[in-house]
């Protein structure tokens, strides 16, 4: 009876402990990241880590709700996650100067390109979708 | 400075800046008080003033980096709460992610050739319409440099959410999956945030398509080294 009261209020524990669910997404990043080494797959930890918690949820093993306020957490700072990633201007900053209109270039205009044939498709499907079904 | 000191004041201060900065777009906000401008302008000031180059503060501050990693995988939430719209519009969602992707990746080449860019720069450039985690796992595939697909990143994102609501109103677009799409494959998350202004299906669609995307991008990186070698 011990174990069952301990299993539910860890349960309980869980669910309310933001800090915990990061640690808990972190170890699973960490053991996908063991296995991709170990194995030499062709993918990321991080995305092995969410097909794996992907699967879990889809078997039930593993509810949406134990994880998912260190989930959101870690979704909503991930701006400061990639601040130091941008700090590799500092090495950049004569490529920039000299190359820098250029990129912003093919930024904008390739940004540009993306948007309006990404959209155009899924409208295209969107409407031969509803004359098939009309 | 002393290398403890550093080792400790960057984290810190970055982890501090990027609380002040959310509470100046929470006061003011606009594409330019964007936090994902703000703290890195304002660090890059700070370390140019005290003479730090990008490996004294990386130092320190590499395991900001590695939460990437959990956050990639914390993205099962989302596709998971998602399901009906996926079970829906996987089709769509399907194309317009692989057409959206074909795209971007075709685009920067071709532009930044026909602007004499470098190779390692042209390569930098074609994962730039993913969002950053997957962003930098691409570029290294690729024989790209990282660090500067995280720039080009952060840049893509700023311009295109301006750009997306310009196209959004410019288009013939009637469905929310159209404008969805749109915002996350053009300029992933500064886009989604935006897409989540328009609306709340479009704010849905357009962080499941980022997140497709990244994957998507991801796993045929490999295929693509072989080719853009």
């Amino acid at each position: 009876m011990s174990i069952d009261r301990l299993s539910t209020r860890l349960r309980y524990g869980l669910r309310r402990s933001r800090v915990l669910q990061v640690v808990l997404l972190a170890a699973l990043w960490w053991g996908a990241d063991a296995l991709v080494r170990r194995y030499a797959l062709p993918l990321p930890g991080g995305v092995l880590g969410m097909l794996l918690l992907l699967a879990l949820l889809a078997s039930g093993q593993v509810s949406g709700h134990s994880l998912r306020r260190g989930a959101g957490w870690l979704l909503a700072e991930m701006l400061l996650f990639f601040v130091p990633a941008v700090m590799a201007l500092l090495d950049h900053g004569a490529l920039l100067r000299s190359e820098g209109l250029q990129l912003v270039a093919v930024i904008v205009f390739g940004t540009v390109i993306v948007m309006t044939g990404t959209a155009l498709t899924v409208e295209a499907c969107c409407r031969w979708s509803e004359r098939r079904a009309g | 400075m002393p290398a403890e000191i550093a080792l400790l004041f960057w984290p810190l201060v970055t982890i501090a800046l990027y609380a002040l900065s959310r509470v100046l777009y929470r006061h003011y906000p606009s594409a330019w008080t964007s936090p994902l401008l703000v703290t890195p302008l304002a660090l890059i000031g700070l370390a140019i003033a005290l003479h730090a180059g990008y490996r004294d503060y990386m130092r320190g501050s590499h395991w900001l980096l590695m939460m990437l990693g959990p956050a990639t995988v914390a993205f099962a939430l989302p596709i998971w709460d998602q399901r009906a719209l996926i079970r829906r519009h996987w089709a769509a969602l399907l194309i317009g992610v692989i057409a959206g992707s074909a795209l971007a990746i075709a685009s920067s080449w071709a532009l930044a050739s026909a602007l004499h860019l470098d190779a390692s720069l042209r390569a930098s450039l074609v994962p730039r319409s993913v969002t950053t985690p997957f962003a930098v796992v691409v570029a290294s595939d690729i024989g790209g440099v990282p660090e500067l697909t995280a720039v080009f990143v952060m840049i893509t994102g700023i311009l295109g959410a301006s750009l997306g609501s310009w196209l959004a109103r410019l288009l013939p677009l009637r469905s929310s999956l159209a404008r969805g799409a749109l915002f996350g494959m053009g300029a992933h998350g500064a886009g989604v945030a935006r897409a989540r202004e328009v609306g709340e299906e479009e704010g849905s669609v357009a962080g499941l398509v980022m997140i497709l995307a990244g994957v998507f991008n991801v796993l045929v990186a490999p295929l693509l080294a072989m080719w853009l070698r």
